[in-house]
Parts: structure tokens; sequence; C-alpha cells
């Protein structure tokens, strides 16, 4: 029994990390039908800055909220310089436009910061054992920040008039032009969030993972499975997405094999596309966003 | 329906939209051939014709989701051609789209509230505008909280003609308002255009396929066909026109 609890609490926090990434796949997609390969690299930019910066004698806060303004940075300038330009974009061309963006990133974090993976600091706190069940400080964290994240996004999209302006973008893209707004600056914003919720990944998830170059790759993938077990469209469903992957994935490497562990979000994912296209978690008129 | 008349507060030069000489299409296919076709501050214009006629490129055109290939647009006097919808809505053009695209999940206080994008820093204007908009559609005041897909038909309708007012537009372009409605819905709602022409003093052009209901409450009218004008003139002289007649209104065809 406290197995159980052991895997369901490690998976839940790796799941927080998919969650946020799985957000961020959804903050572009439903409002611009783009599925940004490069989400993932979000995540390692952030871990990587921050790393730079706590290098330079910042404290870690300090590290982590800069590399969250680098990586929204980032984020704003792919979408202006690499998406914006491009006359028809359809889900497809996408793809392949941010696979591109996605390789050409890791190239550049391979030059600048090497091969080797580094962890940043952990959060301050005491690790805790509940009932045999020891939780990491670090843990208790991610799904802290995690909670308050998802919840601020929520409220971004359902209370404020810039957030219901997305969603409207995302549900009647011509009705949102005829009332003066303006897809392009929505995909921006879009992208900006987008880049912030993968920031937080990378920054929460580097010291109980580490970050190397490459590690934008597993991390997007396994986002982008959870998105989709949410439909894609839904920031609820990508949350529930995510964590119901990590404690799969959890219960998969605890009972089975770890060496199973990444085969699991794959494996979800042909079952989940070929079972209910629509995702798991969406009801049939899901709202979008 | 409201006392105010508003008329004179109307912004903008008071000059309506006006095309001129209009060529668009979608790519290589050329729909409008050089139409021309202006409605002036209190005046509402409807625009009838067969299915494939251009009535839709021709509003498309108006209100920038398509880009003219050649002629002008002018809206309250100022050159507007080729500027984007963002751009042609700030500049005080209102298009109802065809099939209403009500923001379906928001709730109609949010589709409202959306129509006012173009000028929402002005928070007080919004809630007077948002009054204005419920007396001329009260049906939308009991309705605010409510997710606007779970609206009638006709509700949406009428949602959609709020969020395009929200704006405060000098000129409205209607894309077939009528389009699946109760003929009571109809004239509801076209009543309500005709106090809006009065009472706001907007240019409006009004696309239908209702050629009765169109013609009953427009001030002029014009029949397109292949891109080009056919006829135009005043709703009574044109429904005596035997070509209207028949290709309209005759062969036991009900069209109310």
């Amino acid at each position: 029994m406290s197995d159980l609890l052991q895997f369901v609490v490690a998976g839940l926090s790796s799941g927080a990390i998919y969650a946020l990434v799985a957000m961020g796949f959804v903050a572009v997609f439903s409002v611009s039908g783009v599925i940004n390969l490069a989400q993932g690299e979000f995540a390692a930019i952030a871990g990587l800055s921050a790393l730079s910066f706590t290098d330079a004698g910042l404290p870690l806060p300090v590290a982590m909220l800069l590399a969250l303004l680098v990586v929204a940075v980032v984020a704003v300038l792919m979408q202006r310089l690499a998406i914006a330009p491009v006359r028809r974009m359809t889900t497809l061309v996408s793809i392949i436009l941010t696979l591109g963006v996605s390789t050409a990133l890791k190239a550049l974090l391979l030059l600048i910061y090497g091969p080797q993976g580094r962890g940043l600091a952990p959060l301050p706190g005491a690790d805790l054992v509940i009932g045999g069940v020891s939780v990491r400080a670090q843990e208790l964290w991610i799904l802290g920040i995690t909670a308050v994240v998802a919840v601020a996004v929520a409220v971004f999209y359902d209370r404020t008039v810039l957030g219901k302006a997305l969603r409207a973008c995302a549900e009647q893209p011509i009705a949102a032009r005829l009332v003066g707004i303006s897809p392009k600056a929505a995909a921006t914003v879009a992208f900006a969030v987008a880049g912030l919720l993968g920031a937080v990944a990378g920054v929460l998830a580097s010291p109980i993972q580490l970050t190397q170059w490459d590690s934008g790759l597993l991390l997007g993938l396994k986002g982008f499975v959870a998105a989709t077990l949410g439909g894609l469209v839904s920031i609820r469903g990508a949350v529930l997405g995510g964590l119901v992957l990590g404690v799969l994935e959890s219960l998969t490497a605890g009972y089975i094999d770890s060496g199973y562990r990444d085969a699991v979000a794959f494996v979800l994912l042909i079952v989940v596309l070929v079972a209910r296209p629509g995702g798991v978690f969406g009801r049939h008129a899901e709202a979008r966003v | 329906m409201s006392a105010e008349k508003t008329g004179a507060e109307n912004p903008g030069s008071g000059q309506g939209i006006e095309a001129v000489d209009l060529e668009a299409g979608y790519g290589r296919i050329e729909v409008l051939h050089g139409l021309s076709l202006a409605a002036e501050p209190g005046e509402i214009v409807a625009v009838v014709g067969a299915n494939g006629a251009g009535k839709s490129t021709l509003l498309r055109a108006l209100s920038g989701l398509i880009a003219p290939t050649a002629g002008r647009v002018r809206l309250g006097g100022a050159d507007v051609t080729g500027r984007g919808p963002e751009a042609i809505a700030a500049a005080g053009l209102a298009h109802v789209p065809e099939n209403r695209l009500v923001f379906p999940t928001l709730t109609v206080d949010d589709n409202l509230t959306l129509g006012a994008w173009t000028r929402r820093r002005d928070k007080a204007g919004l809630r007077q505008r948002r009054e204005r908009v419920l007396e001329y559609f009260p049906r939308l005041a009991d309705r605010l909280g409510q997710a606007a897909g779970t609206l009638s038909g006709g509700e949406q309708q009428m949602l959609s003609i709020g969020r395009g007012l929200m704006a405060r537009p000098s000129v409205l372009v209607l894309d077939e308002p009528s389009l699946g409605l109760a003929p009571r819905v109809v004239r509801e709602i076209f009543a309500t255009l005709g106090r809006l022409r009065s009472a706001e003093g907007l240019a409006i052009v009004l696309v239908e396929q209702n050629v009765r209901a169109a013609f009953k409450v427009a001030d002029r009218a014009t029949v397109l066909d292949r891109g080009r004008v056919l006829l135009e003139g005043v709703p009574s002289d044109l429904l005596a026109d035997d070509r209207v007649q028949q290709a309209y209104l005759g062969g036991g065809y009900a069209v109310d």
C-alpha cells in the first residue's frame, strides 16, 4: 500500500511538470492551430539559463524569474520570426516548422552549454515522510506551484478580457477579427503564455531531472501526449492529462520495469488517437481553452 | 424605444459606406467585377441576388476580410481600401457575419464586451453602450450570464448584431440575418434595424435572401447578378420589375 502511494506521489510531481508543458501546447494550439514542437525547448532554455544566472551569483528565486523572462522573450521572438511570416499556416506546416525551430534551438543550447546535464539547486524546505511515504521538498514545491499556475491560467482565460479575447480567437477566428481582435497579436500573447508555462516546468524540474541541451525533447513529447489526452484545446484536460500520464509512468516503472517508463506516453498516445481522437477528458462540445 | 435621439452624435464624418468599382474574389477566382454601392447615414440598403451573386463577398470586401483587387472602399469619407478587418472595425464598420458566429462558450455579456474590443479602454462608454444595446434587444438582458452557444437562433442573431453595435459603429453590414429564423423573429429583428437606422443614424447594408422582408425595411435596394449590379432603386419599384418578380418572388417560390 505504501509502495502504491509512493509511486502515486512521485507520479503526480512528474505529472505536474507534464501538465505545465501540456498547458503550453494548449495555449498555442487553441488560438493559432499551431502545434509547437519547440515547447519542450522552452523548458530546457529556462533550466539552463537559470543555471547561468545562479552561476553568476544571483539568488535562486531571482535566477528563476529571470529565466522565465528570457523564455517568454524567446517564445515571442519565435512566433514573430518563424510563425507569423507564414502565409497559410496549417497544423502540418506548423509541425514541420516548429520541429525545425526545436532542432535549431537544441543545437544552439549544445553550442552554448555543452553536452553535460546539470541540476538547479532545489527550492528550500525539508523532505517529509508521511505514513511511510517520503516526499521531497522539491516535489511539494512542484505540486504547489503547478496548482497555483494552473489556477492562474484558468482565471486568465475565464475572467480577464484579454483571456476571453484569446478564447474568442480560438472559437470564432473570423468573428474575432471582425470585432477588431488581431489574430497575430493573439498568437503573440499565446506564445508568451506558452513560453512562461514551459519555463516554469523547466526551472521546477531541473533539480530532480537535471537539465541539458536535449532535455526538452522527451519533456516536450510527453507534454504533447498529455495535451492530446485532454483533447489539445482544454486547459483542464491538459492538467488532468499530465497528472494521469505521470502517475501511469510511475506505476509502470514501479510495478513492471523502469525501462518501460518512457514507453507509456507513446503507447497511451497511440491508444488515444485510435480510440478517442478528441481526447479522453474532452466532452463532445468541449470548451476550447 | 430609446427616448434620446443619437443621430446627431453619430461619430465619423456622417458619410456612411461607399464602394466604387470594386473587384474582389478568392485566389484567382474573381467574384465581384467592378461593383459600386453606397449607403448613407440613416439609410438601409438591401442587397439581394441569387446564390453566388457575390453578396457575401461584397460584405467581406467592405469589412476587409478579403482585400479588393481593384476599386476603392470609403468609410465615413476615409479611404480604407486594403486595410485589415481589425483596422476597418476600429474605423467604424461593424460586420455581422453569416451564421451569426457568436463566441459559443463565452457568456452573452462577454460577447458584448468583446464587441467593444476596439474601444475597450473606455469603461464608462462600455456600460452605457451595453445598456443601449439591451434596450434594442431586451431578450438578451435576461440571458447575460448564459453561454452564447445555448441561445436560440434568433437570440444568437440579436447577440451578433448587438456585439457589432458595441463598438459604436457608423456603418452596420449584415449577412443574411434572417437565415433559419421564424418569420416572427425576422420581423422583430428587422424592425430593430429600422429603429437603429432612425435613432442611431446608422448606414446599414443588409444582404438578404429573404427579399420580401428585406424590401419592407429597406430605403433602397440593389440586385446583384454574377458580381455586378443588375438593378438598383426603391424597393417598391424593384418589386414591380418583372426580372425581380421572376427571379425572386414568382413561381410559387416562398420567400417569406
